[in-house]
């Protein structure tokens, strides 16, 4: 089923972080190996399918902040690694079985941000941003409204400050340039296409050193009144 | 897209053969009357038809107590009428045949409650007799070529190449003087004002196929139907530069986000992105937008982005070098053929390190011609920047010293002078490359002056001139972008 339709079948405001990604998926747009799951014995199964290091996520439609409410350990490295950190999760979420997103280790210096917002006037507009830590000081964003084209999303990457990043930087390989402009041309599509979905976050989008690009975390936020203006669109 | 202004609602607004006129009168303090003089003034040709429950005449024209009763159906109908009798005004409009109207009258939309009310009903009557207009609580529209001034303002500039649409005020009427001291003007002007109908985008692209407009100069407060919006403009831009002048964020930007993305969006930012993705450049500020359309609506467009200065002073040199530099041009270092070529025209003084700093030429024909003719022949170079510092008292004095008597040395200078600019001119004609001028001097020197009639630019500072021709390559740039999408979408 759609996730955009069983979120709606579901009654949520916002899609988990799972189903953000599954979203993006059917777009082309990479996103990181990962399994959902219920609980600790499952996680540690995952983790050796996908091989160590991992991440450990709790993953629920309402949960928006994960890293300020705990919610996340990166680069664990073995089964006491998991099951510490389940534990210490369970704990900051008060919750006894939070389901789980036991996901593959993305590592990068070089992060992006993909998002896409609703204009009253422009309608769909994708956003380009510098991500890291430092995203919310350099404020070095781009917006175009959708759709556009290749060349449009060239030269939106183009107009990023920090475009820098995205060449051979500090002995790292270039960014694959392709996958990033055809992803940027892929969320203006999904805002077309799913006239319920208000916001988009895909942060961080790492670029790792080989310049595979890689989306880490994702979120989707649903209109105020989802069943009212419908699923899908076009 | 259009192909013509005629497909345009806004052709017989800036082309009427004639004009039914509400709300002029004897009185000169109404603002009617204002407007109607200005149409008199700059020499309309078409009938104008004053409308007036009493007059007998108006303005020496004869009026008629009922549009009724008018002889033909007038091209036009200009309302400058108190609020609650525009709709009744347009009604009888509307009977005798009469499809456009500019409507100056405000108290609607802008004021809320009971105005927005009314601006429905002004809209229900426009829609059931087919009529498109501007307005209302727009300040009017004025097409210099038509010898058409329908604003309060005299039109004191000349007819121009730059085309304005613009949604603040009077702000149209504002900057006829301010173009006429640069020896500019208005190709034809539009006041949106509320915007009721026609809006920006029928603006622009009326703009975009009017012969008589090189350049469009958008004043922009909000953009009411944005993929319109785009689309006309990326459909104009290839053909015909667009530089807009837009202040603050949207409404979006407001509200209460839950992404990251959402936090960051509607900012001023998003603005940029709208503005390059339709292939116009943003200027900065209002003086700033003339300057660019100045310089491009006088030029060729560069081939790219590297400039020589030339200069014979440090200073005006240096400062459009940084300025340049921060507006995204190259200094281009002179290629061994022109060094060469350059060399006897050089004083040891002189520097050949762009920017080219000639301190002194004894033979001002060599600044004024033979230098700049090599440095625009270099292939390696886009744009020429010229520091102008021509003083007519100068070159008197030095026909005194050559024994010419006092009353023949004036006349003597006009020649000179003259015979200078058109050897500037002369230069953008061969090279087909930008040439602009940037001088402290303003158009009371007769040699500033001589040039910018000739359709030399001559901008006030090294930092406008430099932030112009990085506009113009910027524009360059956006108009190859543009096109390669056409072409991919075939």
């Amino acid at each position: 089923m759609d996730p955009i339709q069983s979120a709606l079948a579901q009654g949520q405001q916002s899609l988990s972080e799972y189903q953000s990604k599954e979203l993006l998926r059917t777009y082309d747009i990479p996103v990181t190996r990962e399994v959902l799951t219920e609980d600790v014995e499952a996680a540690i199964r995952a983790a050796r399918e996908i091989g160590y290091p991992v991440a450990l996520k709790a993953c629920s439609p309402t949960l928006m902040h994960k890293s300020e409410s705990g919610a996340i350990a990166l680069n664990l490295k073995n089964e006491g690694d998991i099951r510490a950190a389940h534990d210490r999760i369970s704990k900051a979420l008060q919750s006894t079985r939070p389901a789980m997103l036991v996901q593959e280790m993305i590592f990068g210096q070089r992060e992006l941000v993909i998002g896409l917002s609703r204009d009253p006037q422009f309608g769909p507009c994708v956003m380009l941003g510098l991500g890291g830590i430092m995203a919310e000081v350099l404020q070095d964003t781009v917006f175009r409204a959708a759709p556009f084209d290749l060349t449009e999303a060239r030269d939106m990457v183009r107009e990023l400050h920090s475009n820098a990043i995205l060449g051979a930087f500090r002995g790292q390989q270039p960014a694959d340039l392709d996958t990033l402009l055809r992803a940027l041309i892929a969320v203006g599509r999904i805002g077309l296409e799913y006239e319920v979905i208000n916001e988009l976050d895909i942060n961080p989008l790492i670029i790792d050193p080989a310049g595979r690009i890689v989306a880490v975390d994702a979120l989707i936020v649903l209109g105020k009144d989802p069943i009212a203006t419908g699923g899908k669109t076009a | 897209m259009i192909q013509s202004i005629m497909e345009s609602p806004l052709y017989a607004i800036a082309n009427p053969g004639s004009i039914a006129f509400f709300g002029a009168s004897n009185n000169f303090s109404a603002m009617g009357t204002n407007i109607l003089q200005s149409v008199q003034a700059l020499g309309y040709s078409g009938r104008i038809y004053p409308v007036h429950p009493k007059e007998a005449s108006v303005m020496g024209l004869s009026a008629y107590g009922d549009v009724a009763d008018l002889p033909e159906t007038p091209d036009l109908a200009f309302i400058v009428l108190p609020t609650d009798i525009v709709t009744r005004t347009l009604e009888a409009c509307g009977r005798k045949g009469i499809h456009h109207a500019v409507i100056v009258s405000a108290g609607f939309n802008e004021v809320g409650g009971k105005g927005a009310d009314l601006q429905k009903e002004l809209m229900t009557v426009a829609r059931r007799y087919n009529i498109r207009f501007t307005g209302p609580n727009c300040i009017g529209v004025v097409n210099p070529h038509w010898k058409l001034n329908a604003t309060f303002l005299p039109y004191e500039a000349r007819p121009g190449f730059i085309g304005i649409a613009s949604q603040s005020g009077s702000f149209v009427t504002q900057m006829f003087n301010y173009l006429d001291r640069f020896g500019l003007g208005f190709s034809t002007g539009f006041s949106l004002g509320n915007e009721a109908d026609i809006d920006l985008v029928d603006g622009l692209t009326y703009l975009g196929a009017c012969p008589h407009t090189k350049v469009i100069a958008l004043y922009v407060e909000s953009i009411r139907r944005g993929r319109a919006f785009i689309e006309a403009a990326r459909s104009v831009t290839p053909r015909k530069p667009v530089v807009a002048f837009y202040v603050g964020g949207s409404e979006a930007g407001k509200k209460a986000c839950f992404s990251h993305t959402g936090a960051l969006a509607g900012s001023d930012r998003l603005y940029d992105g709208i503005f390059r993705q339709s292939g116009i450049i943003r200027a900065r500020s209002i003086e700033e937008m003339f300057d660019c359309c100045y310089a491009l609506g006088a030029s060729p467009p560069p081939r790219g982005n590297r400039i020589i200065i030339q200069t014979h002073s440090g200073g005006p040199g240096a400062a459009a070098a940084d300025a340049g530099g921060r507006a995204g041009l190259v200094l281009q270092a002179l290629g061994e053929e022109t060094i060469q070529k350059l060399a006897p025209y050089v004083p040891h003084t002189g520097s050949i390190a762009n920017p080219i700093d000639l301190t002194y030429t004894k033979n001002p024909l060599d600044y004024f011609h033979t230098i700049p003719d090599i440095l625009l022949e270099d292939k390696e170079a886009d744009a020429l920047l010229v520091y102008f510092l021509a003083s007519s008292g100068m070159v008197r004095r030095a026909l005194e010293g050559l024994g010419v008597a006092k009353e023949e040395a004036g006349v003597e200078a006009e020649k000179i002078i003259a015979e200078q600019c058109k050897a500037v001119a002369s230069l953008m004609e061969k090279h087909q490359k930008p040439l602009i001028g940037y001088s402290f001097l303003t158009r009371e020197n007769p040699f500033i002056r001589g040039l910018q009639d000739l359709g030399v630019p001559v901008l006030g500072s090294p930092e406008r001139a430099a932030r112009a021709v990085g506009a113009m390559a910027t524009y360059v740039q956006l108009r190859e972008k543009i096109r390669e999408s056409e072409k991919a979408a075939g």
